[in-house]
């Protein structure tokens, strides 16, 4: 239900991007909000890395049908900023909006180089340029990145809450335990 | 033992899902217009929602602006405020008619001049990634007639082509992506090269490549296709040349190139979907002056 529902958040988000951002005074750039979702589930200590990167998949091979990509760069890219993400949690605990947005600004760095990278393996007559606006894509992710995790954060404990009424709640798992592939 | 297992499969699952994302790149770059059935499916529920989307954006936005104008008033009579509001709105209503009316009548104007069959498009998204330049549009009559390739024109000049087709929607892949190449010529020199988009500028930019040294360009310079290829028909408006870079080296010039299409304001297309006549021989033609809704006879 968890995944369904982030996912459901995700195509949402994504649908905006794509129309709605297209009005705004800066057409040239938008915050990468697919990214967000991968940071999301990467970051949060209650998603299992698998399930993590089955929707970082499924969020990414969205994001390349609604954006005119070839398919496979965003699904690729987003799965490993997912385990970019939980690599991290083991090293830096992601809370408050200054630790979150820093945090979006950085994987969206990350994340525009990869694209670069794979785009230019599988169009090399697009090359390895585009990355001037990298910077400012990264400024308005992590300007967005605390609301927006902020809201995946509340609907997980929406999701909480209705499972727990019929004893299914899902509490934090240790990203240090046994079961972490990161051990 | 059991959270070893765990432990694997987890493993297991982020590999599988790595080893399909590879697995549809290698796919999409051996036929990049290619979309599977669960593609065209997942496109088939997610245009609706963009068309929808863009819709009520645009209608916000309209709002939003009546808003803006209205509180410009304020400060005068009460009465004369709300008449002056009533014709305001009226106006811009008109405006915006005439505007939309206009941008029809213009695009039925380079349907006329245009020498090739095509039917119209109506955007419904522009640019969710930066890092590749794809106009979404949805085809209202004429479904089934759109083909991957086929050239895409505006009244200002030309767009891009169709890069993926999925029911009455199909992405565009603009003039000004990097993956796009279309063959052009400089009609004041006569000089040929590649068009190609620079994705991730800020602003929507081109360079022309392979220009050769002997036939200099100039800043201001029209570029226009050169109907080889087989995709454009020849003479159509593409930009104009806003820098020559000094300094290179080779047998090459280094020349940026702004479209003559604003692909921050594109709302309405023209598909080309008839194949554009051969292309003519007389080198001359090529030297022809090229300014505004360009397709030169």
């Amino acid at each position: 239900m968890r995944s369904a529902v982030t996912l459901t958040v995700a195509y949402l988000l994504l649908i905006l991007q794509s129309t709605v951002l297209e009005l705004a005074p800066v057409h040239m750039v938008a915050p990468s909000l697919g990214l967000l979702v991968v940071l999301h589930v990467g970051l949060s200590s209650k998603w299992t890395i698998s399930s993590a990167a089955v929707v970082a998949f499924a969020t990414g091979y969205l994001f390349d049908l609604v954006s005119g990509a070839p398919q496979g760069v965003h699904a690729l890219v987003f799965v490993l900023m997912a385990l970019f993400a939980r690599g991290l949690t083991t090293r830096v605990a992601v809370q408050g909006i200054v630790l979150s947005a820093a945090t979006a600004f950085v994987a969206s760095l990350l994340a525009s180089m990869l694209i670069v990278l794979v785009r230019a393996q599988v169009a090399p007559e697009a090359g390895y340029g585009g990355l001037r606006q990298a910077p400012l894509e990264a400024l308005l992710t992590g300007l967005v990145g605390p609301i927006i995790l902020g809201l995946f954060r509340y609907i997980d404990g929406k999701v909480d809450t209705a499972r727990s009424r019929v004893g299914l709640a899902r509490g934090p798992r240790s990203l240090s335990s046994d079961i972490s592939p990161w051990k | 033992m059991v959270a070893g297992s765990k432990r694997l499969r987890e493993a297991a699952i982020v590999a599988v899902m790595l080893l399909i994302a590879i697995i549809s790149l290698r796919m999409s770059a051996k036929n990049p217009g290619d979309l599977s059935a669960l593609d065209r499916g997942i496109l088939r529920l997610v245009s609706p929602a963009q068309s929808a989307m863009s819709l009520v954006a645009r209608a916000i936005t309209s709002v939003a602006g009546r808003y803006v104008e209205l509180t410009h008033v304020r400060g005068e009579n009460e009465a004369l405020t709300r008449e002056n509001q009533r014709l305001r709105a009226e106006l811009t209503e008109m405006r915006r008619l005439a505007e939309e009316s206009g941008r029809y009548q213009r695009l039925l104007g380079l349907r006329d001049v245009t020498p090739a069959e095509t039917i119209a498009a109506r955007v419904i998204a522009v640019d969710a990634s930066p890092y590749f330049r794809v106009a979404r549009v949805e085809i209202d009559h004429g479904e089934g007639t759109v083909r991957h390739g086929m050239p895409v024109l505006t009244p200002e000049g030309v767009a891009g082509r169709i890069n993926r087709v999925s029911g009455k929607s199909s992405d565009i892949m603009l003039l000004v992506d990097p993956r796009s190449a279309i063959d052009v010529v400089i009609p004041r020199t006569g000089g040929r090269g590649i068009l190609r988009g620079k994705s991730g500028e800020n602003g929507y930019r081109c360079s022309v490549e392979y220009l050769a040294r002997g036939e200099p360009a100039k800043e201001g310079d029209a570029i226009v296709t050169s109907g080889l290829g087989g995709a454009f028909p020849r003479n159509l408006a593409v930009g104009h040349i806003t820098r020559v870079i000094p300094g290179a080296v080779g047998l090459y010039q280094d020349v940026e190139v702004t479209p003559d299409v604003d692909f921050s304001r594109l709302s309405e297309v023209l598909v080309v979907v008839a194949p554009p006549p051969a292309p003519d021989p007389d080198p001359s033609a090529h030297h022809l002056p090229a300014r505004g809704l360009m397709v030169y006879k």
